[in-house]
């Protein structure tokens, strides 16, 4: 399989996606602030909730997906875990939802062919990390269940959402390779 | 007093830790030679500074993303930030920097910013 991200002959950074990839990343990307994003409105749904129709009900601290995005500073120190998220938490919402927010924005570009700015490769990362650790914790992935749900009746969301996660880990890892290849 | 760093068995694995963000942000994005906060090799400055951040493993982040996040925002050689990324992987765990609480508090942050799973506590 070719590298899904890749450097032209002039440095620059690139990525091909057909429609229905650009589509599902936008999707991704709408999902993610909606998901992380400071809210001000009040309970507003959790779509990644709905996606695999898990229960909503939980707040903040319980969703198991939400906690792994805005983990605990602290591991035996619920004060000042609670001290550090008044402080953090908000920000690092923002900064969330930031990189989503540019990836969508570069998915609205036209043709296959995407080039990304430096700051663009960034946002990228961080939402690919975002997407699967949201989805990864969803589906109940550990270090050793994957083929376990990979094998699941394609009834069961977490067959294809598992599929959608090793795309996101695939375009994830061809990007962190050539960021790495910079840096060595 | 001896302060055992949790994760390291050898201090020389330890010594380039102390180059790190805070130093290059200090210094307007050019890395820092001199000791910066998180310089702790001295008995003297553990114990006035025994904080530390711990990474912790997980079974999403990739073991190469968490390698550029350790080049990226500590500035580590491959070679260490390669080693750290194992210790996280192999022991569950291990510690990225260390200095004053404010210090670790900043790291954390980071570290969650870019989607690790970090603490930060008193060193054991």
């Amino acid at each position: 399989m070719p590298d899904a991200f890749y450097r032209t002959g002039s440095g620059r950074t690139v990525i091909r996606l057909d429609d229905v990839e650009k589509s599902l990343l936008r999707s991704l990307s709408a999902q993610v602030i909606e998901f992380v994003a400071p809210d001000d409105a009040g309970d507003a749904r959790d779509p990644l909730a709905i996606m695999i129709g898990i229960d909503d009900e939980a707040t903040a601290p319980v969703d198991p997906a939400l906690a792994r995005l805005l983990p605990d500073a602290y591991q035996d120190d619920d004060d000042a875990a609670m001290d550090f998220r008044r402080f953090t938490e908000r920000s690092l919402r923002e900064t969330k939802a930031a990189h989503a927010r540019t990836v969508g924005e570069v998915l609205e570009r036209s043709g296959e062919k995407v080039t990304l700015s430096d700051q663009e490769q960034a946002s990228w990362l961080g939402f690919l990390n975002d997407g699967r650790l949201a989805i990864g914790t969803r589906i109940g992935l550990t270090d050793d269940n994957h083929a376990e749900i990979a094998a699941l009746p394609d009834e069961d969301a977490r067959a294809g959402l598992l599929d959608f996660y090793d795309w996101l880990t695939y375009l994830q890892e061809s990007l962190v390779q050539l960021h790495l290849d910079d840096l060595s | 007093m001896r302060v055992r760093i949790a994760g390291f068995g050898r201090s020389e694995r330890f010594a380039g830790i102390a180059d790190v963000m805070l130093s290059s942000v200090r210094d307007n994005g050019r890395m820092s030679i001199a000791p910066s906060e998180r310089t702790a090799l001295s008995e003297e400055t553990v114990t006035e500074r025994p904080w530390v951040t711990l990474v912790w493993n997980d079974p999403i982040n990739l073991m190469s993303y968490v390698t550029y996040v350790f080049m990226t925002y500590f500035k580590f050689d491959r070679a260490k930030a390669e080693l750290l990324m194992l210790d996280v992987h192999e022991k569950g765990r291990a510690t990225v920097s260390n200095g004053t609480r404010e210090a670790m508090e900043i790291d954390v942050a980071a570290m969650h910013s870019y989607g690790l799973w970090a603490t930060l506590q008193k060193d054991d």
